[in-house]
């Protein structure tokens, strides 16, 4: 049911305007721990990504065919969302250390990291069982696959996007001029907090 | 009560466990990866309390670093020698001297030492020297917090009753984690010394002499009593401060028994000295000079 313009407003929506560090803040953690040094940041971004379409393919999956079925999924959604989105990235590991040393000796460190990322649970649930963030989309009450994976790009892209621009500001931020009491923590904090100010500027942006 | 859909919520999430876990356990042989059995060798000789002090992230890590030959056989510095030895019999590699450190506290001051404001915030060192340096008036004394006991993986450092961490020279592996985790730790309030170290300056304060006493009865006042004392030389006063010479220092205990501001101690792990006891209790207590371990 979904044109081409309404699925990249879904992008946009998901990316900008509802991004989950800086408007829903979701997923702070890693936001302010790996975002020190712009390539920890972009490793992480790379890393979530990934993670995110696996678990919302996932868990979209088991909602369609397990959970909405039989009737369960109003109250069981986060155990089993949980328990898949852990043992999945269990197996990703295990496939890519057989399957390519390279990309799990950069990703390595990341993977069991964000397993349990309340930003992967958030969007994976999301996307299969959309009414949390309220968009204004006419999609229908739940979203095909296709949807919910550009969904799920779109909060990931939008995530790493973030993660990267707080990082380069943090770098630039060890070289400023700051104040001896603001120095480190606080400047980063009141740093997100404007930042985050302009992201909440886009809000309304194509009626979303 | 809905006994169906209870017995479908039991029956849904058995069916995704048992098959995830099946899942899990299929890919777990067929994607097992052939490791070399040194590493796990390896492995099982580190202490295992994965402290980071060799720069790898876990015990494992360096494991593999060692196995792989990228690393020498002595990079664990918590284990010592004795790991160095047992990691060199596992690779057949020839076994080389591994320098021992252990951690050594310079400040005396505790809650004795003047504070500029009251702080009442979290109980921590990095919180606490985050808010305008700390609440001390001295710019290098100790926090009192007990970062660094929290932090030590093997529980050599204990707060005593003056506010100050107590290092016990025999648990204390010399991994370094105590100094790394000190916000002041860059300026030497911890520090690594050789294991042997007989004596340690209770005082890191580098400001002006006059200003220092004001702020804490325990400083070092630069006095170079300690320096002209010393019969080899291995104590001097530098930027106001005494260091003391590791390479020189006999451990007779001279500089102890002149210092006026008691704020030179025994230490180290020398045959004769429980460090523990000597913290702080200046000259009385070890009144005859030590002996050196023969």
């Amino acid at each position: 049911m979904s044109t081409v313009s309404q699925l990249a407003l879904l992008f946009i929506g998901a990316a900008l305007v509802n991004n989950i560090l800086l408007t829903r803040f979701i997923g702070l953690c890693p936001f302010f721990g790996v975002s020190g040094n712009m390539e920890t940041s972009v490793g992480m971004s790379l890393a979530v990504v990934f993670v995110m379409m696996m678990a919302s393919s996932a868990t979209w999956a088991v909602w369609e065919y397990v959970l909405a079925p039989l009737g369960v999924g109003e109250f069981l959604y986060i155990p089993a969302f949980i328990l898949i989105i852990a043992s999945l990235v269990q197996f990703v590991e295990m496939y890519l250390r057989k399957a390519s040393p390279i990309l799990y000796r950069a990703m390595g460190i990341y993977l069991p990291l964000i397993t349990t990322n309340c930003a992967v649970l958030a969007t994976a649930t999301e996307a299969a069982k959309p009414g949390f963030f309220k968009m204004n989309i006419a999609l229908g009450a739940s979203l095909s696959l296709g949807e919910a994976l550009i969904y799920t790009l779109g909060v990931s892209v939008g995530f790493g996007f973030a993660l990267v621009t707080f990082a380069a500001l943090r770098e630039r931020l060890d070289l400023a001029p700051v104040s001896r009491l603001f120095k480190g923590s606080p400047i980063a904090f009141i740093t997100a907090g404007l930042l985050s100010l302009a992201y909440v500027g886009m809000s309304g942006w194509f009626g979303l | 009560m809905d006994l169906m859909l209870i017995a479908k919520a039991i029956g849904a999430l058995a069916v995704i466990g048992l098959g995830t876990s099946a899942v899990l356990a299929t890919a777990a042989k067929r994607f097992h990866v052939e490791v070399d059995p040194r590493i796990e060798a390896v492995a099982a000789a580190l202490p295992g309390s994965n402290c980071g002090a060799c720069g790898n992230a876990s015990c494992f890590a360096a494991a593999e670093g060692i196995a792989a030959g990228e690393k020498p056989v002595n990079a664990c510095v918590a284990g010592g020698q004795k790991v160095a030895d047992a990691i060199a019999l596992i690779l057949g590699a020839e076994a080389c001297a591994t320098a021992a450190v252990i951690s050594a506290r310079h400040c005396g001051g505790g809650i004795a030492a003047v504070r500029s404001y009251t702080y009442s915030g979290v109980t921590s060192c990095a919180a606490a020297s985050r808010l305008a340096g700390g609440p001390l008036a001295c710019s290098a004394g100790c926090l009192g917090f007990g970062d660094c006991a929290r932090a030590c993986p093997f529980g050599a450092i204990s707060m005593d009753e003056r506010g100050l961490p107590v290092i016990d020279p025999v648990k204390c592996t010399g991994c370094g984690i105590c100094v790394r985790e000190c916000p002041r730790g860059h300026i030497t309030l911890l520090e690594m010394v050789p294991e042997a170290a007989p004596v340690v300056v209770r005082c890191s304060a580098h400001d002006k002499v006059k200003g220092r006493k004001a702020n804490c009865s325990m400083c070092c006042i630069a006095c170079k009593k300690c320096e002209k004392e010393c019969p080899s030389d291995a104590i001097h006063v530098i930027d106001m401060l005494a260091v003391v010479d590791y390479d020189k220092c006999t451990g007779c205990g001279t500089c102890v028994a002149v210092c006026p501001q008691k704020c030179i101690d025994l230490y180290g792990r020398v045959e004769g000295v429980d460090a523990v006891v000597a913290d702080g209790a200046g000259p009385e207590s070890q009144a005859a000079p030590l002996q050196v371990g023969a």
